[in-house]
């Protein structure tokens, strides 16, 4: 008993140092706060500065409820052997409730085809700059900061994070749209994932629209053109092509009306192949129920009575040279 | 702090060196209790060196499996080679099992009889095969090739069963294991 205890407690304390690590492979991409509690890197004071500069790029001016886009670029990147960086985009830098979405904002897609406020990227070795972009849902009239960090672990591996932001946050004022503004209307939501192989139509709902003019392009390769169809009540149909790649498609619309013409940020749509989903539990009790079958049924096969320990088997001459 | 990554090519390397020295050894093992290629002088070390192997790769493996785990992107198993990877582990996992409680069951006494020392060859190299075919997933899973790749395996098939089958299994090994645990008549 106490060796097995020995040995459980042995084997607790080897495992424990892959469990302790700042999550090296990353956690994902999601809607964290600024030191990502419950993200990469648990405890803040642990965190060490960034050697990479980040800074944002938006327009100084928007429209209430309207989309726009804000780039992030991180220069100097530095991370792992596996490229792994970790990107946020944020309301302030507090810690706590500074997501986008805290001040309004509301994140309708990002250039790694999800819609939350933190993406991982993978960065090649060697590229030293790496741009993000998340296209946004303005909040209400008034004057908003926006800020970006960076989380990444160290080339040589040793488990520490870094934690870089950016110099001084981007100041955005939004104002009220104009009457007749050609916008999209406020409840449109892009579509951000679609599977391989399936082209997508994108239905628009618009406010004083006459025209619309659609492009799109596989980031960052050439623009092409789609036929918008009017589909009655300021709705607007197209169709981008079927990707046969995991790729991430970019796609804008320019709007025509009475007011000035108007033209979306590009908005992101990742293809990705259809994902594969399992029940967890059934696989795991499968998992069990394997192992006992395997070790039953060979037990089983081998099961002959064991002869008496105390009955020598082979004796070193025949029996009657031994008798 | 080493990463589980780290940990994980470790643990690795020692369960499949162990695994790979308890199938030569269960090999040698068998030829030798058969007396073929002049070998029977080598049972006893053959049969020393496979079980030991095997159990020391047995006990390397919940590491290996717990670093790969804790090193795989994403969260949970969410990858037909994964699944495939946990269902073929309990698998080998289960044979060796049931091979190394046998040998301590039947003491080297296992080699004496015809059918037992088949079985108990075939076992362990079986266990070996198995992990062997785990670990050229983990390869295929991670850099997208093996030496196993030869062989064409079906890796994307899952072949999941209901969880009443599974249950139905679980509970008939578990009835088989608590009969076998009663002593037959000799």
């Amino acid at each position: 008993m106490k060796r097995i205890l020995v040995v459980i407690m042995v084997s607790a304390l080897l495992m424990a140092p892959s469990f302790g690590a700042a999550n090296p492979n990353g956690v994902g991409d999601g809607t964290f706060d600024a030191q990502c509690g419950g993200a990469c890197h648990g405890d803040a004071d642990m965190n060490r500065t960034s050697a990479s500069t980040v800074t944002l790029e938006m327009a100084s001016v928007v429209y209430e409820g309207l989309l726009t886009s804000v780039s992030v670029t991180v220069t100097d990147v530095q991370t792992t052997s596996s490229g792994m960086l970790g990107v946020f985009l944020l309301s302030d830098v507090s810690g706590s409730g500074d997501t986008p979405q805290d001040d309004g904002w509301t994140i309708v897609s990002n250039s790694e085809g999800g819609s939350q406020n933190y993406v991982e990227v993978v960065v090649p070795s060697g590229v030293m700059q790496h741009t993000v972009e998340w296209t946004l849902r303005a909040p209400a009239v008034g004057t908003y900061d926006l800020h970006a960090s960076v989380h990444h672990g160290a080339e040589d591996g040793n488990g520490a994070p870094f934690f870089g932001v950016s110099a001084a946050p981007i100041s955005v004022e939004v104002q009220p749209v104009p009457v007749d503004l050609p916008r999209l209307s406020d409840g449109f939501q892009p579509p951000v994932l679609r599977t391989l192989g399936e082209a997508t139509t994108v239905r628009l709902t618009t406010t004083s629209v006459d025209d619309v003019q659609v492009e799109w392009r596989v980031a960052g390769g050439t623009v092409q053109s789609a036929t918008a169809t009017p589909d009655g009540d300021g709705a607007w149909t197209f169709d981008i092509p079927a990707s046969l790649e995991p790729v991430v498609v970019e796609w804008r619309v320019h709007l025509e009306g009475d007011g000035p013409t108007q033209t979306t940020p590009w908005l992101a749509l990742q293809s990705e192949a259809s994902s594969f989903t399992v029940d967890e539990t059934t696989a795991y009790v499968q998992s069990f129920a394997m192992l006992m079958a395997f070790m039953v049924a060979f037990m089983a096969l081998q099961r002959r009575v064991p002869p008496p320990i105390d009955q020598p088997k082979i004796l070193p001459f025949p029996d009657e040279v031994m008798g | 702090m080493v990463s589980a990554g780290t940990l994980h090519v470790i643990s690795t390397e020692l369960a499949i060196g162990a695994y790979a020295t308890a199938g030569l050894a269960f090999l040698l093992a068998g030829v030798a209790s058969h007396g073929w290629l002049r070998t029977g002088r080598h049972l006893k070390t053959a049969d020393l060196a496979a079980h030991f192997a095997l159990a020391f790769g047995l006990l390397a493996m919940p590491f290996a499996m717990a670093t790969g785990i804790s090193s795989s992107p994403g969260d949970g198993v969410d990858h037909p080679l994964l699944i495939n990877k946990m269902l073929l582990g309990s698998a080998a996992i289960g044979l060796a099992l049931g091979v190394l409680l046998t040998r301590r069951r039947l003491g080297a006494q296992v080699w004496d009889d015809a059918w037992g020392r088949r079985w108990q060859s075939l076992g362990g190299l079986g266990a070996v095969g198995l992990v062997l075919i785990t670990a050229s997933m983990g390869g295929t899973y991670t850099r997208g090739e093996s030496l196993l790749d030869v062989l064409s395996l079906p890796y994307d098939v899952v072949p999941l069963m209901p969880m009443w089958l599974s249950l139905a299994v679980l509970g008939l090994a578990v009835v088989n294991l608590v009969l076998m645990r009663k002593p037959r008549a000799a």
